[in-house]
């Protein structure tokens, strides 16, 4: 890639669904790094029962490829987590103006240009998880 | 995500979500199958506010409903390429618009059912 491909051909993308971390950390940490992937189910020990991983689940019929599961628009599913509840909000076709270091102006946004959060509980590993998620 | 990412004002009616330093993808061509991404990072203020025009999205089917309000949504965003010497920085955030958002509450799943009692 180079930067004469214009703006409007860039796709900006978080790598994987969202960016999610506990929301008990410490409140002046605001950097959107992605959550530590270590939810994925344990091995039980000793015969314990396995009750999976605390990773959110997602939406069956949509997310099978962790991302892109669908824009937003009215009458569809918003979420990208099954078994949640709480406050989301999602918003999508941003339109703008900006400018680049060579001082070029150059528009921004697509119909794709996606942002959601995401903010209440879900349930994993049979028991409930208290969380907020970003999607960009 | 930080809770201090996600501010809302005590009427509930505007939210802030806001972060730094994400760790994203530069993908020029996608969605082409073989498009090759860079890394990148964006720092980005998004403020949604809730309208007046209540929708309700449910589906008993998929088990899913939405109960919330048409929004307006506007965004101002750093984006660097560091590997590229790129960097895009937009208009202030009023200067910015989107077609669609919606905010409100959701309840899906186990919690359907539930809700609905």
């Amino acid at each position: 890639m180079s930067r004469d491909h214009g703006f409007d051909r860039r796709r900006w993308l978080t790598i994987g669904v969202s960016s999610a971390v506990a929301a008990s950390l410490p409140g002046a940490l605001l950097r959107g790094e992605a959550g530590p992937q270590d939810c994925a189910a344990p091995i039980p020990q000793n015969h314990a029962p396995s009750n999976g991983g605390p990773c959110p689940y997602p939406i069956p019929w949509l997310d099978k490829n962790g991302n892109h599961n669908q824009s937003p628009m009215p009458n569809v599913e918003l979420s990208s987590i099954y078994h949640f509840k709480g406050k989301l909000a999602r918003c999508n076709g941003f339109h703008g103006m900006g400018t680049d270091n060579k001082g070029n102006r150059l528009a921004w946004g697509t119909p794709t240009t996606d942002y959601s959060y995401m903010a209440g509980e879900y349930w994993a590993a049979r028991q409930a998880h208290q969380a907020i998620f970003a999607h960009t | 995500m930080p809770q201090s990412g996600l501010v809302f004002t005590p009427d509930g009616k505007t939210a802030t979500l806001q972060m730094t330093n994400v760790p994203i993808i530069d993908q020029p061509r996608w969605p082409a199958m073989d498009a090759e991404s860079t890394p990148a990072f964006m720092d980005f203020k998004l403020v949604l506010k809730a309208g007046a025009e209540a929708v309700k999205y449910e589906d008993p089917a998929r088990q899913y409903r939405f109960e919330g309000f048409k929004a307006s949504a506007q965004m101002e965003a750093t984006f660097r390429v560091p590997s590229i010497d790129f960097t895009f920085k937009t208009d202030p955030l009023e200067t910015s618009s989107a077609d669609f958002a919606v905010m409100g509450d959701e309840v899906n799943g186990k919690y359907y059912e539930a809700a609905k009692a």
